[in-house]
């Protein structure tokens, strides 16, 4: 029985309610070219940067201390924050809320089938989501080009393709940037695009919000990259003082990135767990709730309650850069181990920021591609929220070798262990579906099972890391690099592509071509193992991290990872080419559900319209009753005045 | 695009949907308020671990040589305007639940007022300290602390204002012999949400305002 009963259907549209925004409103309601959009965010940006940089220079252009050191850490700082506030002004992120100082709602935002929307600021939640795709690929492949450097510099131990200070700025660009993407490669595409339909929602808690995270995202990406055009920075992707305060201008783009990527972090956790918790459909209890949006829910709580601790740490180094207060400055009364506590505080709950969305999409395809209910749908969920959970006591293992007192090493030994723990129940979960299954060798499954294999190498790598005697053993080698690229590339961005080709279909209305796909997928899984199963070989010969030179007897090691590394970029040319294929070239029409997923957001049609769902869904089982021959009905999707006209049935 | 997507592009409800989702709208602002409370939280705490981790460190032997302070009588004002505030803005959302709108808007213009001094206070006291800001650990979080004051003040100010400006507006929306404290229409209930969680949010506030006070002037 539904809990909406079948009524006439009336039309809410926007009445007395609703006002336009006066001159906001005519800049957000004028189409295409006229309205803001990204050029006119550009436009803000670099005007934004030069006033900044102007004021900078009037504030603190007389102080010796800028005097003396030729550079103005103010000016910079200015400069990039209001070129940030001139990124959001310009795309329109800051009509609403200087309209709202005048008491003004915002009229509902009407559907636009322009292509221009996806260059603008929307709350569609869909088209938000279609803009994060892109730009974390953009994120990712200007990271990938930077790690084609670093390893076209270790081909040789000897021979230099880069001097040490651009290598370092190299290394330190590579992995901001790879982090700061990785953060929101699940929770900013999919988290946007799919929550709401798979919740059964017609859209997220707070539109603007989430819009606003968007645009804060892609402003941080502009902020990194600007430290290339101030030198670079020394410190690598954990900027650790006393480097940080004694580094060059391109630091401050590492302090103020990465506050800025907090902000857009922060917001996108904020909307998509009130979304999760508010905006879910009748019927829709949390034991009915698919996998990957606990996953999400789980990693949105870690990106709003541990992200604070980043953006203050950012504050502090930015406060003693340009305030000159001496927080990380022992010789002042600061402490250097304060931005290592502060940071790691962050650091490491942002690991499973990156892990947690990995394995929702790959335990939500599992059941697919097996036919089999998901095993111990419960045990997933607890393992995902006892992962971020424990991921808050963890933090200290980073200072195993610095700033910890000894005596406190095991404790932080143990809860390191334990946390292994529940990330072992996703795998239970996992075995358990595929036990006995009769597996479809799609591409998205491929991917999945590849997620696997890669990430048990990172998991027990780190389970050896966690241990003391271990980790003072290759603290900082290629052994640390190989863990962790085997648990984030490995995990994360493996789930993240398989992600792309099990919701393409849905999110484009096209399939992907399947052998570029077979051939992205292996080539990726087999150069990615060739690559980084030698860095632990490396590490453990003593090969440290951030260093061009290297032992003469570890060429052939770093060869065989370098070229390889060249194969791996490769693949994802093939996959933007099958991208590309797919969409402008040879598109091939998606049937409606091409892996009979039981899925609620394949329950929609395709296209999905601009408010997802007719009639609000009732749901009434959870959506992994696959093979079951009594299994219950799904949902009551109620399209029409008779909500008994279509039912999704499950169990085939 | 299918003629069922192009239904679509207008969003239509039954009642009982717009209901049910004027209900998500108000449980949104409820929840939201408090993860935003979490949120800051954990900023602030990590302001408070700075304060700690340098105290206890006392590198050097520089984290408060000659027992420096900032303008204790300056920041006793910043905090009482700041508390001010927070009780009108409670005080005020009472009033508001028994009817009294009018009450309410008083109180929340009060509090704006005080909010505003709260702020040029802070931003005076910047320009009046009597140490540099790397001179020590406790230079260097005091300065952490005013900046964030002011930011906090400023969000607080915003939603009060925001809040405040919004009320006006529905006055000449709502049906004659209605107010925004008792209206059945989906803005006023939304409204109502806001209030509450903007409410809260000063209680937090105030707390913070309580605690780095102490830290920052009595201990």
């Amino acid at each position: 029985m539904s809990v909406i009963d079948a009524v006439p259907v009336t039309d809410s549209e926007p009445t007395e309610d609703y006002v336009n925004l006066g001159v906001f409103g005519r800049l957000t309601h004028r189409r295409g070219w006229l309205s803001q959009h990204l050029g006119t965010a550009v436009i803000g940006f670099v005007l934004g940067y030069l006033l900044g940089h102007w004021l900078g220079n009037v504030v603190a252009g007389g102080y010796s201390y800028v005097q003396n050191s030729g550079q103005n850490n103010v000016a910079d700082t200015g400069g990039l924050l209001l070129g940030v506030l001139g990124w959001l002004f310009g795309a329109g992120a800051l009509n609403y809320p200087i309209a709202k100082m005048m008491g003004r709602e915002p009229a509902e935002e009407r559907f636009d089938p322009s292509w221009t929307r996806y260059f603008r600021y929307t709350a569609d939640h869909k088209v938000v989501g279609l803009q994060y795709i892109f730009s974390v690929l953009t994120f990712l492949f200007t990271g990938g080009l930077l790690a084609m450097a670093i390893r076209t510099e270790l081909l040789s131990p000897t021979s230099h393709a880069f001097g040490p200070g651009t290598y370092i700025a190299i290394v330190s660009e590579h992995g901001t940037v790879m982090m700061m993407m990785a953060t929101s490669i699940v929770v900013g595409p999919f988290g946007n695009w799919l929550v709401p339909l798979m919740i059964g929602a017609r859209r997220t808690a707070f539109p603007r919000v989430e819009a606003f995270s968007f645009w804060t995202f892609t402003a941080g990406y502009l902020v990194i990259m600007s430290a290339l055009f101030y030198g670079g920075f020394p410190t690598g992707w954990t900027g650790y003082a006393p480097l940080q305060t004694q580094a060059g201008a391109g630091m401050m783009s590492y302090l103020v990135g990465f506050a800025v990527i907090g902000m857009g972090m922060m917001a996108a956790g904020f909307n998509l767990a009130v979304t999760i918790v508010t905006c879910r459909a009748p019927g829709l209890t949390w034991g009915r709730l698919p996998i990957f949006v606990w996953s999400v829910l789980a990693t949105a709580a870690l990106l709003t309650l541990a992200t604070p601790t980043l953006v203050a740490g950012g504050f502090l180094g930015i406060l003693d850069r340009t305030a000159q207060t001496a927080f990380y400055v022992n010789e002042h009364g600061g402490s250097s181990y304060l931005w290592q506590n502060l940071f790691w505080f962050f650091g490491h709950p942002e690991v499973y920021i990156m892990a947690l969305p990995g394995f929702g999409i790959v335990a939500e395809m599992l059941p697919v591609f097996t036919r089999k209910p998901l095993f111990a749908y419960k045990v997933a969920a607890a393992g995902m929220l006892g992962v971020a959970l424990l991921s808050f006591f963890v933090w200290q293992h980073h200072l195993f070798q610095s700033g910890i007192n000894p005596d406190m090493r095991p404790l932080f030994m143990l809860t390191t262990e334990l946390i292994s723990i529940p990330t072992g129940f996703i795998y239970l979960v996992g075995l358990g579906t595929l036990y006995k299954a009769k597996i479809r060798f799609e591409i998205p499954m491929l991917f999945a099972l590849a997620l696997f294999f890669n990430f048990l190498i990172g998991g027990v790598t780190g389970v050896f890391l966690s241990d003391v005697p271990v980790n003072v053993q290759v603290h900082g080698s290629f052994f640390v690099l190989a863990h962790f690229h085997y648990t984030i590339m490995g995990g994360l961005v493996f789930a993240f592509f398989g992600g792309i080709y099990y919701w393409f279909p849905k999110m484009t209305g096209k399939m992907m071509n399947k052998t570029l796909g077979k051939i992205h997928f292996w080539m990726m899984f087999i150069f990615f193992n060739l690559t980084f199963f030698p860095m632990f070989i490396i590490g453990l010969l003593g090969q440290p991290r951030r260093v061009f030179e290297y032992a003469q007897n570890l060429q052939t090691l770093n060869d065989i990872a370098s070229v390889s590394a060249f194969f791996l970029g490769a693949s994802f040319v093939v996959f933007v080419a099958n991208f590309v294929w797919s969409i402008f070239i040879n598109p091939v029409a998606a049937p409606p559900n091409p892996w009979d997923s039981l899925g609620l957001e394949w329950q929609t049609p395709s296209p999905v319209p601009y408010y997802n769902f007719e009639r609000i869904p009732v749901i009434m089982a959870d959506p992994y009753h696959y093979s079951e021959p009594n299994a219950p009905q799904l949902a009551d999707l109620g399209v029409g005045s008779d909500r008994t006209d279509e039912k999704v049935e499950v169990g085939k | 695009m299918t003629a069922t997507a192009r239904r679509h592009e207008v969003m239509t409800s039954t009642p009982e949907e717009a209901e049910y989702e004027l209900r998500q709208s108000i449980n949104s602002y409820w929840t939201g308020g408090r993860l935003l409370v979490g949120m800051f939280t954990f900023f602030v705490a990590s302001l408070a671990f700075t304060y700690f981790y340098l105290r206890s460190s006392n590198s050097g032997g520089l984290w408060r040589p000659a027992h420096v302070t900032a303008p204790t009588g300056t920041g006793a004002a910043i905090f009482a305007f700041s508390a001010v505030a927070a009780l009108l803005a409670v005080v005020g959302y009472r009033r508001f639940q028994s009817g009294g709108v009018q009450d309410w808007k008083v109180a929340g213009w009060t509090a704006v007022m005080a909010l505003v001094i709260a702020m040029g206070l802070q931003i005076y006291q910047l320009t009046q300290l009597p140490f540099y800001p790397g001179s020590s650990g406790y230079a260097s979080t005091f300065i952490a602390w005013a900046v964030t004051n002011v930011f906090l003040l400023i969000c607080l100010l915003y939603w009060m204002e925001t809040l405040l400006a919004q009320s006006m507006r529905l006055r000449s929306a709502l049906p004659v012999g209605e107010t925004v404290a008792d209206s059945a229409s989906p803005r006023a209930q939304k409204f109502r949400g806001n209030l509450e969680s903007c409410t809260f949010f000063f209680q937090f506030a105030a707390i913070v305002a309580v605690l780095f006070w102490a830290l920052i002037y009595l201990i």
